[in-house]
């Protein structure tokens, strides 16, 4: 299916002048390309460049990097995670070992890391995993194959959804301090929101 | 880390600078007790730590690690707690309601849940004063309760695209609705500016349009020479040897201190309150202070807080507006027709995309993920959303307990048990066919529901019996006189409706009871 926008012009970032100075250096950060790694490997992170392109569906560069950035600044912090189920290892192990499994599981198809299957068998590798039906190695020794997979889902859709290139794409508004919203009626505009071209 | 009551034993330690923490903060210094106030987070500036940015503003919530157990395990983390000086009122959505009187006594009137040992009229002149120091807004005539308005500030002036299409399926079906009371200014108040509807009051409110501790109570306790001191995470409460409490343990930047004080007061909310009590134990009390009952840890209570999204033909643009602009309430009270006790609110409830897009790659059995998802999202604009605060009855093995994995400071991490029971999951799905008919009414295409919960209460509930609750109404331990509970963690039932009000009712209510102890 070809994704479509209905705001194929918008650009929230015009608009950043409008921002606070902190909202917009938390936001124009993401969009610089970053490469060095904190905590991922490079066979880590090719294998989530390929793993979160297709979750979110889309294969832009920068985007997916920006995804890889978050993903790998959170692991390294080791913050909290809020909350963690019952016989789910922490995160950074959850991860490593995981993503460890996925890779083993492009040997196992086809002799070739995960990241250099053909889309359709990583997908059907990823299908498998998120319902739990992946045949179990060694590698997946208390490693849960839905709560690998729902992690992964998360950190990518919330780091794909902060970014600017996606918030143009699906018409959001964007950071509003100090400048509010006037027009609430259904169908009215403020001038700096998104118009939808025909 | 030097700080000014270092060497004292104060009156009053506070832990936890919450909704609670900053009523009782502000009335006991008010009142002339010395008062200490120590928050795990940090002591944030609006202007310079909050932005306008979903992603970043997760470190408002209470981020720690929890063990969750159970069929339905809570989202804990951003949806459930906040963390530093203002707790969960720097991000919270700032609705604002009163409990009805039903709530107070839902064993004699349905035959559920337990009676609290307080009736809606003793706490009715605090939700008004609160209301009051606060500015809610809200509508001049408000159908539910026993509380029918007007508010002190008037209601809110537009609403949302959301909130209109909200109102007309409610119309169109005969349902009442009315504008949400909420801690928003509607209009300018002691220095703070009216909302300018930006959206993400979540997100913490850079504008200071939104009430929150951090802004209201703390500056006011501060002026009123209480010490408040951020970064102070309590790990233990210290027990003397006739068995009364006389300090704190706590942690800043790795390094152990004590704060004496005469009295404690904890108001680190539903999960962290049992889990300093069961913590703290002593050769004395070796389940834990204050648990000779048995009850500290039992009988949280979350709300559920199931979402339906459907689409329209035209934009509705959820990030548009406060989130929440209008509600009702008619499902409230408990009807026998429907087979099940008790009842719910309905919000119109706006959404930023991460949220939206969180929820609905959950919305299924199935994630939804790849060319589906992506599709939903294009179509962002096209969503409108309502959501529940369904009332949840208490179970006793819904609880809080110790898990065997520890945190930094080696204090073992909180294990958070919970299960719906059937009353309510026959709410939830009575709601939802609700929420769908007003959807529909309005003019959408309903298309998902996500199952969500919302605001935590109970586990260390209020009774008059000893060995059936941990404190008595006034959050005085009934085991140690002076150690008072006093937070969420107090409810005995959740009410079908957003909890804070009476939180800080209970609070201020507290507040005057330790005054006149102190002055007798
Ligand atoms: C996203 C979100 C939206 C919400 N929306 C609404 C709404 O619209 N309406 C409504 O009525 N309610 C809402 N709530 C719920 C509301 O935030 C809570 O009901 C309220 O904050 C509870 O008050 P409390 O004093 O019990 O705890 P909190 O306000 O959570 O305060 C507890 C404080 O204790 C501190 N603490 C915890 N443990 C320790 C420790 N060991 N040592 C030192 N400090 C500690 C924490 O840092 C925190 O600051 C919302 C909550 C969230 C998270
Ligand atoms: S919508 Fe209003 S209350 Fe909410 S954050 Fe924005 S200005 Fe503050």
């Amino acid at each position: 299916m070809k994704n479509h926008t209905y705001y194929p012009t918008y650009n929230v970032m015009d608009e950043q002048k409008e921002w606070d100075s902190h909202t917009r250096s938390i936001v124009t950060s993401r969009l610089q390309r970053e490469h060095s790694h904190r905590f991922l490997t490079p066979v880590e992170a090719e294998t989530l460049r390929v793993w979160c392109a297709l979750l979110m569906d889309d294969h832009r560069g920068d985007i997916i990097q920006a995804i890889l950035t978050h993903i790998d600044q959170t692991l390294a912090e080791n913050k909290g995670e809020g909350q963690r189920k019952v016989n789910v290892p922490p995160l950074q192990k959850l991860l490593r070992q995981g993503l460890k499994a996925i890779d083993e599981a492009g040997w196992i198809a086809d002799s070739r890391p995960f990241f250099q299957l053909d889309e359709a068998a990583q997908k059907q590798i990823m299908r498998q995993i998120s319902d739990a039906s992946y045949p179990l190695t060694e590698a997946w020794e208390g490693i849960p194959q839905k709560a690998l997979f729902h992690k992964l889902l998360q950190l990518s859709v919330e780091a794909y959804y902060s970014h600017p290139l996606v918030w143009s794409e699906i018409g959001f508004g964007g950071p509003a301090y100090p400048r509010g919203y006037v027009r609430a009626d259904p169908g009215q505009l403020d001038p700096w929101e998104a118009v939808r071209k025909p | 880390m030097k700080w000014r009551h270092e060497h004292d034993a104060v009156d009053i330690v506070i832990v936890g600078a919450g909704a609670a923490g900053g009523v009782l903060a502000k009335e006991l210094s008010e009142a002339g007790l010395s008062v200490v106030v120590l928050d795990a987070g940090p002591w944030r500036d609006p202007q310079k730590d909050f932005a306008s940015d979903e992603l970043s503003m997760r470190s408002l919530a209470w981020e720690d690690t929890r063990i969750v157990d159970g069929t339905e395990p809570f989202g804990m983390g951003s949806h459930h707690s906040g963390r530093g000086i203002g707790g969960g009122t720097q991000n919270f959505t700032g609705v604002f309601l009163r409990f009805h009187e039903s709530d107070f006594k839902t064993k004699s009137i349905d035959g559920v849940g337990e009676d609290w040992p307080i009736h809606y009229k003793d706490l009715e002149p605090y939700y008004s004063r609160i209301e009051k120091e606060i500015a809610v807004s809200g509508p001049k005539h408000f159908p539910w309760g026993n509380f029918n308005g007007p508010y002190p500030y008037p209601e809110r002036d537009p609403l949302s695209p959301n909130a209109y299409l909200f109102q007309k399926g409610c119309e169109a079906l005969g349902i009442q609705s009315a504008v949400t009371p909420l801690a928003i200014l509607s209009a300018p108040f002691e220095g703070r500016p009216p909302c300018t509807n930006r959206g993400f009051c979540i997100e913490g409110c850079m504008p200071n349009a939104k009430f929150s501790t951090l802004i209201v109570h703390i500056p006011k306790a501060v002026q009123a020479g209480a010490e408040i001191l951020p970064n102070c995470m309590v790990t233990q409460i210290e027990v003397d040897t006739q068995g009364h409490v006389n300090g704190v343990l706590f942690v800043n930047q790795g390094t152990t201190y004590r704060q004496r004080a005469k009295t404690v007061i904890l108001c680190a909310h539903v999960v962290e309150t049992p889990r300093l009590l069961l913590h703290s134990a002593t050769p004395q009390f070796p389940d834990g202070l204050a648990n000779s009952s048995g009850w500290v840890g039992r009988s949280i209570m979350t709300h559920s807080s199931n979402d339906v999204y459907a689409k329209f033909e035209q934009e509705v643009r959820l990030y548009k507006g406060t989130p929440v602009l209008a509600s009702t309430q008619d499902f409230y009270e408990t009807d026998p027709h429907r087979g099940f006790a008790r009842g719910y609110t309905i919000h119109s409830h706006g959404s930023r995309p991460i949220d939206m897009a969180q929820g609905i790659s959950k919305a299924s059995h199935e994630p939804v993920w790849g060319p589906q998802l992506r599709q939903i999202m294009l179509d962002y604009n096209y969503y409108g959303r309502l959501t529940m605060v369904g009332e949840v009855l208490p179970q006793w093995d819904n609880h809080i307990s110790l898990s065997a994995e520890k945190d930094e400071n080696g204090m073992p991490r909180a294990s958070v048990t919970f299960n719906y029971g059937d009353n309510d999951l026959k709410l939830i799905d009575h709601a939802v066919e609700n929420m769908k008919l007003i959807l529909k009414a309005a003019g959408g295409e309903v298309a998902y529901v996500v199952s969500d919960t919302q605001h935590l209460m109970g586990g260390c509930r209020m009774g008059n019996n000893p060995a059936t609750s941990v404190v008595n109404s006034y959050g005085q331990s009934h085991d140690i006189p002076n150690l008072f509970i006093c937070d969420a963690s107090l409810f005995v039932t959740s009410s079908g409706g957003n909890p804070t009000n009476t939180v800080m009712a209970l609070a201020a209510r507290t507040a005057d009871y330790i005054i006149e102890l102190a002055s007798s």
